[in-house]
């Protein structure tokens, strides 16, 4: 499969007033267009690092990222990002949150952005909260939020930052089958940070290991089950060995 | 819930029926309680347990603010204490959410002014009184200027922490989907202080208040402050205790125009 986006030799190292802190000391992934690839690593590995990298919101100290070949730029259409917690707005309605991106590349009057969004929000069974304030919604809707505002910029890229961590069990698992699928569906490809290591397997086709900080790429661990939902894979006979694979890998 | 259900459960009837009850109880002796205190204050007056002449009554209160009325200046007191509240009020607001709006736009501006903020906000402004005559003269312009120092530092400091306070995950997520500095202003950072900033309205009208008496007893030649300090020179503290009933009655109307505002933004936050 074609690579859409590739990590070479990148380091990052944050300054502060006391120190420097490398935070990834020499990282190389790729992802494969269309995949849904997981970044796993012990907590303040410079996971998030990695994901602020690839949007363009830092610059590494030395590497490059390659995005369909071409080094990344600031301010990139292609890459959407999806956070932890959802961030909407409460001053705006649900349907002021999803063109808030819009809005701020002043695409806001093309009508067939518009239509794309309301799609979205019908397919999504959001459609009917349109006009309600996110506080009227559940913690699951609410993230469904977030990832149509992202996917409303039709970004080929999404990356999602633990974005299910907040939500609590039950529903955590109906949103990331509700992810995956609308991942899927609209055919993008995702790289998920996530310290959920069955969260991991059973939303990706790969799954990358990091080291501690600072971080380097530990093993990657390509993923083959059957079951068309994250919910499904999750019954396959493989899950315990990959698991325990990864596991120890982590230790 | 805007849907009306007729079918009430006897235990929704109860509930209603005692929030009715506590609402009639509260608003009740809300009443009772001035109507006591006034009935009080006037029946010890009557019969001499306080001296009235310094402590007034309500009926000489009453009596003194239709004789004010009626020689007609009593509306020029009013209302030259309204304006200038008002016109302090609004200048200090929309100055300390314009300097605000600087220093959180330069982080650097900030630093270099911080110390100065801290002082100017500790001192009591009123020190300033005589320098404020010597520059813009007595009357109504130094009044509005008092009103404006009491308000404008703590405006600013206010708006200020709001606006850092807003959560940087936030201003990421903007800067993800491309957001200029003018667009993380506009969109996220003003809108997310509304609430903070409909305190700092709250505050500034009781401080406008405070700033518009206080320029008033300096100097000036109408007012309600004026008023307070020409009624106790001429030793007639009726007409201080009218100008205090009076001022109590339009700081408390100004601050219920605002207070509706709370209900609306406060809820957001
Ligand atoms: N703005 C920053 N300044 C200095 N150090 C930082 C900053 N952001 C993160 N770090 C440090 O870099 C390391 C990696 O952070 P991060 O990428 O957020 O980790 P993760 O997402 O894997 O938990 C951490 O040790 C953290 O303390
Ligand atoms: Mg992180």
């Amino acid at each position: 499969m074609k690579k859409l986006l590739e990590l070479n030799n990148v380091k990052y190292f944050y300054q502060t007033k006391e120190s420097e802190i490398e935070a990834l000391s020499d990282v190389n992934f790729s992802l494969e267009e269309r995949a849904f690839t997981s970044l796993v690593g012990p907590s303040g590995c410079g996971k998030t690092t990695i994901l602020s990298l690839i949007a363009g919101l830092l610059v590494p100290s030395s590497g490059e990222i390659l995005l369909d070949g071409q080094k990344i730029q600031k301010h990139d259409a292609r890459i959407g990002y999806m956070f932890q917690r959802d961030h909407l707005f409460e001053w705006r309605t649900i349907w002021q949150n999803i063109i808030l991106g819009l809005e701020l590349q002043k695409k806001h009057k093309d009508e067939k952005k518009l239509e794309f969004a309301e799609e979205l929000l019908k397919k999504y069974d959001l459609y009917a909260f349109k006009s309600k304030k996110p506080r009227q919604l559940s913690g699951g809707m609410r993230q469904r939020v977030a990832l149509i505002r992202t996917l409303v910029l039709e970004p080929a890229l999404l990356l999602l930052d633990e974005p299910f961590s907040a939500l609590d069990f039950q529903t955590r698992l109906k949103v990331c089958d509700d992810v995956h699928e609308i991942i899927k569906r609209e055919q993008k490809t995702a790289l998920l940070v996530t310290h959920d290591i069955s969260e991991a397997i059973s939303m990706s086709d790969k799954v990358v290991i990091l080291t501690k900080r600072p971080a380097k790429v530990k093993k990657e661990v390509l993923l083959n089950l059957s079951g068309a939902t994250p919910l499904g894979r999750r019954e396959d006979k493989e899950f315990g060995n990959y698991f325990e694979l990864i596991w120890r890998e982590l230790l | 819930m805007k849907k009306v259900n007729n079918n009430f459960s006897s235990a929704r009837r109860n509930f209603l029926r005692r929030q009715r009850k506590d609402k009639f109880f509260v608003g009740f002796w809300q009443i009772a309680t001035l109507v006591i205190f006034l009935g009080l204050w006037e029946l010890l007056a009557g019969v001499g347990a306080i001296d009235p002449f310094f402590f007034s009554c309500p009926s000489r209160i009453a009596v003194t603010i239709v004789d004010l009325a009626g020689s007609g200046n009593l509306f020029i007191h009013i209302w030259t204490s309204l304006y200038e509240t008002l016109i302090g009020f609004l200048i200090a607001t929309a100055l300390g959410f314009i300097i605000a709006v600087l220093l959180w736009w330069s982080e650097r501006l900030r630093k270099i002014l911080e110390p100065y903020l801290i002082i100017l906000n500790s001192l009591p402004k009123i020190a300033l009184g005589p320098m404020i005559i010597f520059w813009v003269g007595s009357g109504s312009g130094a009044t509005i200027v008092m009103c404006v120092l009491i308000c404008v530092i703590i405006t600013t400091i206010s708006m200020l922490n709001a606006f850092i306070a807003c959560d940087s995950d936030k201003i990421l997520l903007m800067k993800s989907m491309h957001a200029n500095k003018f667009q993380i202003l506009f969109k996220l950072i003003i809108p997310n202080a509304l609430p903070e900033f409909v305190s700092v309205l709250k505050i500034n009208v009781g401080m406008s208040w405070v700033g518009t008496i206080m320029g008033e007893y300096l100097s000036s030649k109408a007012g309600l402050g004026y008023l307070i300090n020409y009624g106790s020179q001429i030793l007639k503290l009726d007409i201080v205790m009218a100008s205090i009933v009076l001022l109590c009655v339009l700081a408390g109307g100004m601050y219920f125009l605002v207070a509706p505002l709370e209900k609306r933004y406060k809820k957001n936050g």
